[in-house]
């Protein structure tokens, strides 16, 4: 399946803007299931300096510096995907949920390094004895993680109100949790504080989601959101996507972007201005299936 | 006093007279004792000092040591402390006796802490490089990712020469048994090495005979290895490296020592604001443009450096800062990322990384640690809780240690509950048992615990040991916690040497550096923003006064007729100046207006008021002190000290009073910065502050002068005089009664009164000539222009044809006048603002 994105950020500053930094997390990553056929970048006004790089979690990453005033900045990127299935491990062959906790904090790490980067507290999805409480009723003595995982995200999927109004970037965990409503980002941190509390690696994936019409109408072009879901740690076996917000395990509609510890670590355009007035910030992601075969539909996210 | 308090000393009657000083000192058994074998045994190396000590005798040590306080206030030493609104700019608290170090001792010393910061660094080339010290397991997970401190995104950044601790502190305490540990390090911005060199300066000067004497080691090469170690990092950049001094601003707790150590090693002292990052490199923003910047020497946390790749939520930093470090075009000094190491954690895996890194023993061992994210050291700690000293482990400002032996039950239950659950962000520590030395209190010597701050700074491929360092003294003779922030105080380090030690000092006797490598040219925009409204500031101030001083005479004087009418007229001249709220433009009572006059002197709260701008200076100054010489400091402190002033039980006399010493300390402060001041553009846009000032406020009381209502006499002429500090010449020219056309041509014309209109704008127009083009070479600016159309104005302001008029027209002709040179500097000053200080505000979107 392959997959044409378009991702347009557009801010407008009320008083012209003589410098300002951004750092761009739009690429898509390199998978085992997905490859990114092509991708570019347009930035208007052109910037003074465009380095790309690799970040510690091996995203793609592009640090702009724009010189000279400037009273708007679009940033268009237009990729080309192409998915093919994962592989799927049968939920109860997946080892005990307690074994991937032991060996994800123990002293003799090995191999599994890169997963307890993601078992510990980051500055936006921190473990917390209400949330372990939460997950607790998922996760019984010696039941198999994925059996586990995928009832934990059914329950948030069923439990949490999608609210875009809910929220903001800045709104905490405690309050999402208290309040029970959010969009996809907070129910994926939400997911992640969950794992962590309960000892277990979990790590944010940004991205895009392929959204279907309502029946009998037309695809709106540029109406669709960035996305948001979790992905966790099972020894032997690798990283595994749930998304809370559908209640599905990601595949061929899920295009992943980045990886990160929260939504901080990944965020696609992030930037520092200098300027004194207001700003407004606009962004439209259309994601466009090259064919086009007939799959139920999930709900958007945001 | 003294000597009724020698009778109880048991060997008062025994000893010598000049052996009691110390023959008094105790201190109890069980603690090892700096200075001391026994009562009255001093230890050898203390021997030499504590005769020369005790020959002083307890007078003269009184008249020294209140030279030393004195030389700390005239210095400006402070230290702030956080949470306490009064602890702002708290004065530094030294004690006479130094500590001290005996050679071979020292030596081990050395040896041991070049060996800890050569261990460290490799240990953070590690972490963030290869990161073999987790993969091999010398390391646990836990110290490295949940460490708040483990800067991502500065993951693989280009370091030169791999040398990421250009300073390392480690903070030093002796057990009982003599044996020296380490109680921890400081590796991400250590503080103190200024106030160490302070210490210095000071005990130096107050005991030279028993400095001299002891072979004290000098720090001064310590600081020269240090600046030389900074320049060699922007080898291959530059030749004449720009380096910065990065401060998080003056509400910071060490504010004092950024400045002191930017203008000792000739660095410039910036802000976050003042640095900009383009094409990838980071530039100074300075009148002239912008400067490139080489090396950082960084004293804002890691975190905050880079709003946009690190903490968005810091203002104090340099957005793109690195994205600069990453392309190689800017060094910073510690490293960013360098604060992980300080986690206490790492202590308990430094013996086996020590073996595994650098093949040897570790040479200083560290207080006894448990991380309790391993089940044995964690059972360890439960089991001996009371012993132990329970601490975050990892994140070190997550929570204040728990003394297990102070715990109740049910607190030692909740701290145990809190390990159970997240045992890794834990460690339990042996307390130290910290040793004493004597300190000199309340004209006697007493025993306080002690700690030592040792300074360790990269030294091409190793590293050198500052001979010397920060001694820390418990507050109170009982109390066993060591800390700046809770109160204590500190002492100079003596390091004794085995010969004879040759003077090296990059300072000369006044505290000046000898060679100040900072390009005058660079003068960041917010800097000259703050001189001119300091020379605005201090100008409203003295106006202010000399307009009070005038109504507060009146009010005194035994009431004659004149005076009582002079007054009436000056009460309605402040309120139309606006000084005075507008019902005092009828009748009011005498006691009202007292009150109202001295809340105009005292109350802090009152815009305009005596004691408010004197804050407001006091702030300014504050956020440029490395641009005052230490002399210059003296005299702003005392203004400050002068103003604080209570108005006592005469109060009009009083304020009075007052008013006189502040006009003085006012008139020393010009007076030095006519004198000593570089004629640099830092000085120029003090004294155009200055100027612009002087010249508005001549004109708003002149308007006020001119009143509505015409008397005749014009009682305010005498003031007039008075308040522009022009009655002398005056009286001198003119040998009479005060004449409105004379007083103009005085006021306005005189090109040689400096309290004159037409003084002010030649000098505002030699300032304009002299500052920093903004536009094209050979045009004239805007400042320029206006300037030199207001000369040409004053030039036809003609005082014979306005003498001329009859009294309704020569008013309005006035206020024309007036009206039109209030507009004109009004513009002027916006122009500059526009120009120079225009500040832009960081934000993220």
């Amino acid at each position: 399946m392959n997959y044409k994105i378009t991702h347009t950020t557009t801010y407008n500053y009320t008083d012209s803007v003589s410098l300002s930094h951004h750092l761009l997390r739009l690429t898509p990553r390199e998978l085992l299931h997905q490859r990114c056929l092509h991708h570019d970048v347009r930035i208007d006004p052109e910037p003074a300096v465009s380095q790309r790089d690799f970040d510690y979690f091996g995203n793609a990453v592009t640090f702009l510096t724009l010189e000279g005033p400037h009273k708007k900045l679009v940033v268009k990127s237009e990729s080309h995907v192409a998915l093919a299935p994962h592989l799927i491990p049968a939920p109860a062959e997946t080892p005990f949920w307690e074994r991937v906790r032991d060996s994800s904090r123990g002293q003799q790490i090995g191999h599994s390094l890169e997963a307890c980067e993601f078992v510990f507290d980051s500055p936006l999805a921190s473990a917390s004895a209400n949330f372990a409480e939460y997950a607790a009723p998922s996760f019984p003595r010696n039941t198999p993680i994925l059996i586990a995982a995928l009832d934990l995200t059914k329950r948030i999927h069923v439990d949490f109100k999608f609210d875009p109004k809910a929220t903001t970037l800045a709104t905490p965990l405690e309050e999402v949790f208290k309040n029970r409503r959010g969009v996809c980002q907070d129910f994926a941190q939400f997911q992640i504080a969950c794992f962590r509390s309960l000892g277990l690696p979990a790590r944010y994936v940004s991205g895009y989601l392929e959204t279907d019409p309502p029946p009998g109408k037309q695809r709106f072009v540029g109406t669709d959101a960035s996305h948001a879901w979790v992905s966790f740690y099972c020894h032997g076996i690798g990283w595994i996507d749930v998304d809370p917000t559908n209640n599905v395990m990601p595949a061929m509609r899920h295009i992943a972007i980045a990886f990160g510890r929260d939504y901080e670590d990944v965020s696609p355009v992030r930037g520092v201005i200098l300027g004194a007035g207001e700003h407004t910030l606009k962004v439209a992601v259309d994601v466009a299936a090259l064919e086009e075969p007939e799959r139920p539909r999930p709900n958007r996210s945001a | 006093m003294v000597a009724e308090k020698l009778r109880d000393s048991p060997t008062s009657e025994t000893v010598a007279p000049s052996a009691k000083i110390f023959g008094g000192y105790r201190t109890d058994p069980g603690v090892y004792d700096e200075s001391a074998l026994g009562p009255g045994n001093p230890r050898p190396h203390w021997r030499k000092f504590i005769s020369s000590f005790e020959k002083l005798g307890r007078e003269e040590l009184a008249v020294r040591w209140e030279n030393g306080r004195r030389i700390i206030r005239e210095h400006g030493v402070t230290y702030n402390v956080y949470g306490d609104p009064q602890g702002m700019n708290r004065p530094w608290e030294l004690d006479m006796v130094p500590l001290l170090i005996p050679p071979d001792e020292w030596r081990f010393l050395e040896t041991g802490l070049t060996q800890r910061a050569k261990l460290f660094n490799l240990i953070l080339a590690d972490l963030y490089g290869p990161q073999r010290l987790l993969r091999d397991g010398l390391i646990p997970p836990a110290l490295v990712f949940a460490n708040p401190g483990f800067l991502r995104p500065c993951h693989g950044l280009r370091v030169p020469g791999e040398i990421y601790l250009h300073l390392h502190a480690v903070d030093l305490a002796r057990s009982p048994d003599g044996q020296w540990w380490v109680l921890g390090d400081r590796t991400q911005s250590p503080s103190g090495s200024g106030y160490a060199l302070e210490n210095r300066i000071v005990l130096s000067r107050i005991l030279p005979d028993e400095f001299r004497d002891s072979q004290v080691q000098r720090l001064a090469s310590f600081f020269r290895i240090q600046r030389d170690a900074l320049s060699q990092l922007a080898t291959g950049r530059s030749n004449n490296p720009n380096i910065v001094l990065l401060t998080p601003g003056p509400h910071n707790e060490t504010y004092f020592e950024h400045a002191y150590l930017a203008r000792y090693l000739g660095f410039t002292l910036v802000e976050g604001g003042d640095l900009t990052v383009r094409d990838c490199r980071v530039f100074l923003k300075t009148l002239e443009g912008l400067q490139p910047v080489d090396v950082i020497l960084r004293r804002v946390d890691d975190g905050f450096c880079d709003p946009l790749a690190l903490r968005s939520d810091s203002f104090l930093g340099v957005p793109g800062l690195v994205e600069a470090t990453h392309a190689g075009n800017v060094s910073i000094a510690n490293a960013l990322g360098s604060g992980m190491i300080e986690s206490p954690a790492f202590l308990a895996f430094l013996p086996g990384l020590c073996r595994h890194i650098l093949g040897e023993e570790l040479k200083l061992p560290s207080v006894a640690t448990w991380w309790c994210g391993q089940a044995t050291e964690h059972q360890y700690v439960v089991d001996h809780l009371d012993t132990i000293v329970v601490k975050s482990g990892i994140a070190t400002q997550a929570r204040p240690p728990s003394f297990g032996a102070r715990l109740n039950p049910l607190e030692k239950e909740t701290l145990i509950a809190a390990l159970r659950a997240r045992p890794f962000d834990f460690v339990g520590q042996e307390q130290v048992a910290l040793s004493v030395a004597p300190v000199w209190w309340n004209d006697q010597l007493e025993p306080r615990r002690i700690s030592l701050r040792a300074y360790v700074a990269a030294h091409g491929d190793s590293y050198s040991v500052m001979p010397g360092g920060l001694t820390r003294v418990s507050p109170a003779a009982g109390d066993p916690i060591v800390s700046m922030q809770s109160g204590g105080g500190s002492k100079d380090t003596w390091v004794l040497s085995s010969g004879p030690v040759a003077p090296v000092s990059l300072l000369t006797a006044s505290g000046q550096p000898v060679s100040v490598s900072r390009a005058a040219a660079e003068l960041p925009s917010r800097v000259a923003d703050n001189l001119f409204w300091l020379g605005r500031y201090v100008e409203r101030l003295e106006n202010r006064m000399r307009v009070l001083r005038c109504v507060i005479a009146r009010m005194a004087d035994e009431a004659t007729s004149e005076t009582a009418s002079e007054l009436a007229e000056m009460v309605q001249l402040l309120v139309r100046l606006d000084i005075l709220p507008k019902r005092f433009a009828g009748r009011v009572r005498a006691t009202e207006l007292q009150q109202e006059i001295l809340a105009l002197v005292y109350n802090l709260q009152r815009a305009g008021s005596v004691r408010e701008l004197g804050l407001r200076i006091r702030h300014i100054i504050s956020v440029v002190r490395d641009r005052f010489s230490l002399d210059t400091w003296s005299i702003l402190n005392q203004l400050q000290s002068d103003s604080r002033t209570r108005p006592g039980r005469i109060p009009l006399a009083n304020a009075l009073s007052l008013i006189n010493t502040l006009i003085v300390d006012l008139a020393a402060f010009s007076g030095m910065e006519m004198e000593n001041m570089t004629r640099g553009h830092g000085w120029r846009f003090l004294d155009f502050g200055r100027r612009l000032e002087r010249g508005t406020n001549l004109i708003n009381i002149l308007s006020g002068t001119v009143p509505p209502k015409a008397t005749s006499p014009n009682l305010l002429l005498e003031p007039l005089l008075e308040i522009a500090d022009s009655s002398m010449t005056y009286r001198r020219r003119y040998l009479a009664q005060a004449q409105l056309p004379s007083v103009l041509e005085l006021l306005v014309i005189d090109q040689g009164n400096p309290r004159s209109l037409a003084f002010q704008l030649s000098a505002l127009a030699d300032h304009a000539d002299h500052l920093p083009q903004y536009g094209d070479a050979g045009v004239e600016n805007s400042e320029q222009r206006r300037l030199r159309e207001l000369t040409a104005r004053l030039a036809q302001f003609n005082i014979a044809e306005l003498a001329s008029l009859n009294a309704r027209e020569q008013k309005e002709t006035l206020r024309q006048w007036l009206a039109e040179w209030s507009t004109g500097l009004s513009a002027v000053s916006n122009d500059l603002t526009h120009h120079y200080f225009s500040l832009t505000i960081a934000r993220v979107s």
